[in-house]
């Protein structure tokens, strides 16, 4: 509403059709996702004789408390590994000097973008196993003998399928914000001697702070809600919560012990949000 | 993540949706089938033609509503709306349900009981048809098919297959990583094992297939449970149900535990080698049928009926269960044998003799025994 006549009709009109245009994205926000939320946070807190309680909270950490452990840890490596890589193939998209390799990394890394978890996983099943693909073409270029492989089929396939999944995604908005980024800075550091790690770390790094922890932010949220890659590569323990809350409901219609999960997991979720609003709006002042 | 009200609704709208097809004939008899896509294929490709033919102007719609018990629970969990709803008729007209499945929505009043309206309930002398997980479900369902865990292995690596569970933790010890079985999170035939193992190594005898329970054997439970994590050391954890043949036929694993009518199709598409073979540990473990049941107040309760008496006959049985998708029939099995070639029958009994099936074959536990051993897993054995 306009400051200077704050009840003009086209003002007030204007207001209107700017809440209307609003109103479906809102609805479906509300109807999708706040609405089920305070159910599911209900439903974490109610006990099973129908009064306010934490049994499920005492369910899931006792049956779960490693699981809720390795997810974190897990999901924290794979952000990790996911934002080294970004930042190594991003900086030698931005820097590097043989532009036919350039070229060639820049068409390569994007592929994984295209294909779905849950395929990515299947071909990880194959590609991962003890007589898997990659251990087979290990025996074969004589690196590895048959009696010395070993599947890689628990946490070290969900974590390399992720990584494999989700670091184009961050390296496409590191790269983006690279190439917008003034290249007489870069040239001036270059022409004063400074090598190119030297110059990818001391100067373009910094600069690009905010949208590589916005892709961390985003890569830690989607993996937190990945079922079926930690679903088809292994039923060991310790395993992702997601496992544990498909579970749940799947086998013993036991929703509130799934809700618990869930709520845990939103806590974790709503803690990588607010270091990237922190730094975000420290980055503003 | 959703609360119960959210997720039946969800169900109801998934299945209510799938009921929205254009009308195509006369009369639609709808079958919802929980399980696997082999269910959906067996009714559309199968079962459903034939049921056609013999009555003209009746189309059949078969509705798969998921793998496992949660497949049974969507079925449920639209049968309860309904009746909430007080409809007077039904959607569906025929579901075929887990036990567990069953043992929920028999005292919830949701299925009719129509087995002495069916010709074929006589030929019928499993007490898996009586009893579903400790719960009384006679008169109520007849089993469509037997299915049950046993032991995969690979006899050039295994000479001599374990015939006890004894002689499987002893082979296993010597030949680290070479058994497999997928825990407890991905399909029955882990669960299948492990409910095997508390079996063999708890002491609740026949106490736990029959009742009554008692929550004083949690120690003893628990007990059995502490050596399942000794074994599990030296075993492998498959991923899911298809993950341990998938492994056996890599030749990753020599030994896992498999579901017997899964092995069998399996090497009859040539996804596992043909000299793979099964046997069935003393002292046994659980398989579970299949049942056909009529919702309370289907539609068509008559032409439910009829279709479900072709499904139990001698003829569908023999040629469907048996011969196309390698199930245990769900019918006694004198009456299958004659109507099928010696060399089809004898396929599904050489490794797993009937013997074996008679002394070795058993229900899963009931109910709070199950959710017991399931619950103490995660503690004791995942923890």
């Amino acid at each position: 509403m306009s400051a200077s006549s704050p009840t003009s009709a086209p003002a007030i009109e204007r207001d209107l059709w700017g809440l209307l245009l609003l109103a479906p994205a809102l609805a479906l926000l509300i109807g999708l996702f706040a609405i089920p939320a305070v159910y599911s946070v209900l439903g974490a807190l109610t006990g099973k004789a129908g009064g306010p309680s934490l049994e499920h909270f005492r369910t899931a950490i006792g049956l779960y408390g490693w699981d809720i452990v390795f997810t974190a840890w897990l999901v924290c490596l794979s952000v990790a590994v996911i934002a080294l890589l970004a930042i190594l193939i991003a900086g030698y998209l931005t820097l590097g000097a043989n532009r036919l390799a350039v070229r060639a990394l820049a068409w390569l890394y994007r592929w994984p973008l295209f294909v779905p978890m849950i395929c990515a996983a299947q071909m990880m099943r194959g590609f991962l196993a003890k007589n898997g693909m990659l251990n087979n073409a290990l025996v074969a270029s004589g690196a590895l003998s048959p009696t010395t492989t070993t599947s890689l089929l628990d946490w070290r396939g969900i974590l390399i399928t992720f990584v494999w999944k989700q670091f184009p995604f961050v390296t496409l908005l590191l790269a983006g914000a690279m190439a917008s980024l003034d290249r007489n800075m870069i040239e001036a550091a270059r022409d004063l001697g400074a090598g190119r790690l030297r110059v990818l770390f001391g100067i373009v790094l910094p600069l690009v702070r905010a949208p590589l922890l916005v892709g961390c932010v985003l890569t830690f949220v989607t993996l937190m809600s990945v079922l079926s890659v930690p679903v088809m590569l292994t039923a060991d323990s310790p395993t992702m919560i997601t496992v544990d809350m498909a579970y749940r409901i799947n086998t013993f219609g036991d929703y509130g012990t799934a809700n618990a999960l869930g709520v845990i997991s939103y806590l974790m979720t709503m803690l990588a949000a607010w270091v990237y609003l922190r730094e975000a709006t420290r980055e503003r002042r | 993540m959703r609360t119960p009200a959210m997720l039946a609704i969800a169900a109801a709208t998934a299945v209510s949706a799938a009921l929205l097809g254009p009308a195509r004939a006369d009369t639609t008899l709808t079958v919802a089938t929980a399980g696997d896509q082999n269910m959906v294929d067996y009714v559309n490709q199968y079962l459903g033609p034939k049921f056609e033919k013999a009555h003209p102007g009746v189309h059949v719609r078969a509705i798969g509503t998921g793998p496992g018990d949660a497949g049974s629970l969507a079925i449920e969990q639209k049968l309860m709306a309904e009746s909430k709803s007080g409809t007077p008729t039904w959607d569906l007209d025929v579901v075929v349900i887990h036990q567990r499945g069953a043992a929920q929505m028999v005292p919830e009043d949701l299925l009719a009981k129509y087995r002495d309206q069916v010709s074929t309930s006589k030929l019928v002398t499993s007490p898996k048809a009586n009893n579903a997980l400790g719960t009384d479900v006679a008169g109520y369902v007849l089993p469509m098919f037997d299915s049950q865990v046993a032991i995969a292995y690979n006899p050039a690596m295994v000479k001599d297959p374990p015939r006890s569970f004894a002689a499987l933790t002893e082979w296993v010890k010597k030949n680290p990583k070479q058994f497999g079985y997928n825990g407890i999170k991905g399909g029955m035939a882990g669960i299948g094992f492990v409910m095997g193992w508390v079996q063999a190594y708890g002491g609740l005898g026949a106490r736990l297939d029959a009742g009554p329970y008692d929550a004083a054997d949690k120690g003893k439970i628990d007990d059995a449970l502490a050596s399942l994590k000794a074994f599990n050391r030296d075993a492998t954890i498959t991923p899911g149900n298809a993950g341990t043949p998938d492994m056996l036929g890599r030749g990753e694993i020599a030994m896992g535990a498999v579901w017997a009518d899964m092995f069998y199709t399996w090497q009859a598409d040539g996804r596992l080698p043909p000299e793979l073979k099964l046997v069935l540990p003393s002292p046994g473990l659980p398989g579970q049928p299949m049942y056909y049941a009529i919702p309370e107040k289907a539609a068509h309760q008559q032409l439910a009926r009829e279709f479900i008496e072709l499904a139990t006959s001698p003829e569908v049985q023999a040629e469907g269960i048996v011969k196309r998708f390698n199930w245990y029939p769900g019918i006694d099995a004198q009456y299958v044998q004659a109507k099928l070639d010696p060399k089809i029958w004898n396929h599904l009994f050489v490794d797993i003799t009937p013997q074996d099936l008679k002394a070795d074959a058993k229900p899963f536990p009931i109910s709070p025994y199950f959710t017991t051993i399931l619950n103490e897993y995660e503690r004791v054995v995942a923890n």
